[in-house]
């Protein structure tokens, strides 16, 4: 029997999920795309910031805990690469300035003051976490936040358990963020569209996926004005203040972890050395500058806005 | 397309393929643990009813134990094994007839035995995708024993990683040169060799339940008797089966975990068994975990088993009177507290064994004289660096 597409949706971590593979029974799918989802749910229940019973709440809570906290395997890993993103960001990329992004709230349109922002920076930077192997010590008033990193890992995770529950042609997308399980039957990539930051529902590039994933950072999606100023929501958690860089970027890459991770630092750091990290990196990528020009390599820069037709886009 | 790509990328590229999400792989435990435990393990003496004349204190050893495991690399893990223990008193030397024919216990040496034993043993394990392998070397040394072992082993996961099949190997070589040999007329210089297979499933039910079962087949050749034991003849070869099985279910809502092991044996001395065990794995608020346990064992006796020694038997007849071949049955329970304070942890467990006649779920055709009830006390810590 010829396999067929199956597609389900689901919303996790805050964004519409949908899993695409080629399956030749219904059954079968339904009950592989259950546990796929499930991964999916694991992952946030586990890194929740909101959830009072979540994994990351209990270490957040330990802080200034002078026994620390003892980290599981995938934890540790998952810290270990953003010990990687911080060290290749230089410090720009810290899982620990989430005291910050409360202080903005994006909410009201409130600007804070120098003094808040100060305050608030005095319990940032991962290179303050006394961390030994398994052990974590996070001092008081400090707190993790893996929000950058687990939506991506999520993605290439049910990519990995999807290939291991058999499945070899599929795509998976957490809210933008695409992980290939394997290219279509005849081998063929997966287009994927890039959305335009400025209009939701046009594409401003395509790109064709045959393996890894792509992911990407803009901050179109929370950003306010106030007095006629653009504040960004992603925050320097050296300065405190709302980087002036790139307005979105997206990253291609043999992961959904790597993409996400490598488009969030190029969104950091300053336009020109956001561009030109996303250049030395070799990977295909597309920008958006504040000036709303588009740039990128290796991504099909799309001439004339095209309507985001096509049902697999980024957003 | 460029063909260069940037540190950066690598640098995140190696961490992130190190998530367990996507290399699924085995991987080594992330901390050196360091561990020591201090036994003590002590039989009741014998009633001057059981044995007349001599000395009633049996068998008091004191274990030390150490074990150091670290990782090594990315893939790979060392073990280092450590047991030095000290035995005093006396053990069953041979069995007669009382005055009103009834058998008693006569023990070995006016003045009970003292022996040290020493081991050594280290290992490493690999970690690959779907698995390990691994593999030890030991060494043991006693006064009147010295042992060296060899053992291999692998697991690999299937179905999702649900089910884990492991096949292990080992095998030892003994030698035996009791101690005062020509003034007791024991066997001066002996050997034995022991080779072992065992093939387990594991299969995780769902996220509280596993179940696992495993077979194992040991045979045995060389000397088996005890040549402490004045007559003990025991056959050449020994073929061992057990089927071990446990279950696994941890109580979300009541934060503890029970523990159900099943183990069935059987071997060609003639001796079966059953053992059955529970254990109660209770967490506490502030990292206290309370085990308390119980067990049951009961065997049948070895075809040669006697309470009763013939001096007379030609040396090619087979005759023991040592209680562990008898048929009995044995109840134990057991008491753990567990407290960890961040990077150490201290574990103390208290156990009382008692194996009685009366416990037997066989046919005791022939009561032994000797059987043994004990209690061990430990104290332990784990400290992870």
């Amino acid at each position: 029997m010829q396999a067929t597409l199956r597609r389900f949706g689901f919303q996790a971590m805050g964004s519409p999920c949908e899993l695409q593979f080629y399956s030749d029974s219904t059954i079968e799918a339904k009950k592989a795309s259950r546990r796929l989802a499930a991964e999916v749910v694991r992952l946030e229940k586990k890194y929740s910031r909101f959830l009072r019973d979540s994994y990351l709440t209990a270490i957040n809570y330990s802080a200034g805990d002078s026994l620390g906290i003892r980290l599981d395997s995938e934890t540790y890993r998952l810290l270990e690469h953003a010990l990687a993103c911080f060290e290749e960001s230089e410090g720009l990329f810290d899982i620990t300035s989430a005291p910050l992004a409360q202080l903005w709230d994006f909410r009201n349109a409130r600007v804070p003051t120098q003094a808040q922002i100060d305050s608030a920076l005095e319990h940032i930077g991962f290179h303050r976490l006394h961390w030994k192997k398994s052990r974590l010590h996070l001092p008081a008033g400090m707190s993790i936040d893996l929000g950058g990193i687990v939506k991506e890992y999520a993605a290439d995770a049910v990519a990995s358990n999807a290939r291991r529950l058999g499945i070899t042609h599929g795509l998976v997308n957490l809210g933008g963020d695409f992980a290939v399980i394997g290219p279509k039957p005849d081998d063929s990539p997966w287009p994927v569209g890039i959305v335009d930051p400025r209009k939701p529902d046009t594409l401003m590039a395509k790109i064709n996926l045959g393996s890894g994933g792509i992911a990407s950072s803009g901050d179109y999606a929370r950003c306010f004005e106030h007095e006629g100023k653009r504040y960004s929501h992603i925050i320097n958690p050296k300065t405190g203040w709302p980087c002036e860089g790139l307005r979105a970027v997206s990253v291609a890459a043999n992961l959904s972890t790597v993409a996400g991770s490598m488009a969030t630092i190029a969104m950091l750091k300053s336009r020109d050395a956001g561009i030109k990290y996303l250049k030395d990196s070799g990977l295909p990528h597309v920008y958006m500058t504040q000036e709303e020009d588009v740039g990128g390599e290796g991504l099909a820069p799309l001439a004339a806005a095209q309507t985001a037709t096509d049902e697999q886009a980024t957003a | 397309m460029k063909t260069h790509y940037s540190r950066s990328l690598i640098a995140l590229s190696t961490t992130a393929l190190a998530l367990p999400g996507i290399s699924q792989g085995d991987a080594p435990p992330l901390d050196s643990t360091f561990s020591y435990k201090f036994s003590n393990y002590k039989e009741d003496d014998l009633s001057r009813t059981e044995a007349p004349f001599g000395e009633l204190e049996r068998y008091d050893i004191d274990v030390h134990q150490f074990q150091l495991i670290t990782p090594w690399g990315r893939n790979m893990a060392l073990q280092v094994d450590g047991n030095y223990e000290s035995l005093s008193g006396a053990s069953p030397w041979f069995t007669s007839t009382g005055l009103d024919g009834e058998p008693v216990v006569n023990l070995s040496g006016a003045s009970g035995i003292r022996d040290r034993r020493s081991e050594l043993a280290i290992g490493a394990r690999y970690y690959l995708e779907n698995g390990s392998i691994g593999g030890n070397i030991g060494y043991s040394e006693e006064d009147d024993y010295r042992a060296r072992y060899i053992g291999l082993s692998g697991e690999r996961h299937f179905n999702n990683d649900l089910t884990t099949i492991g096949l292990g190997f080992s095998h030892s070589a003994d030698d035996i040169f009791p101690t005062d040999a020509s003034l007791f007329n024991r066997v001066a210089s002996e050997s034995k060799q022991s080779t072992s297979l065992v093939l387990s499933v594991s299969q995780i039910i769902n996220q509280t339940t596993t179940v696992q079962t495993a077979l194992s087949i040991t045979e045995q050749s060389g000397y088996l008797s005890d040549p402490y034991k004045l007559f003990d003849v025991r056959p050449d070869d020994k073929t061992q089966f057990a089927w071990s099985n446990s279950f696994r279910h941890f109580f979300v809502e009541a934060e503890a975990a029970a523990h159900v092991n099943y183990r069935l044996y059987h071997d060609d001395f003639g001796v079966s068994s059953h053992t059955l065990d529970f254990a109660w794995h209770q967490n506490l608020p502030d990292d206290w975990r309370i085990i308390p346990n119980i067990r049951y064992y009961t065997q049948s006796a070895a075809k040669f088993f006697t309470n009763i020694d013939n001096p007379f038997t030609s040396s090619d007849q087979y005759q023991s009177s040592d209680y562990r071949l008898a048929a009995f049955g044995a109840i134990s329970g057991g008491f753990s507290v567990v407290k960890n304070w961040g990077v150490w942890t201290g574990t103390l467990t208290a156990e009382r064994y008692v194996a009685k006649e009366k416990y037997s779920g066989y046919t005791v055709a022939l009561p032994s004289t000797a059987l043994v009830s004990y209690t061990r006390l430990s104290v332990g810590f784990d400290y992870t660096f």
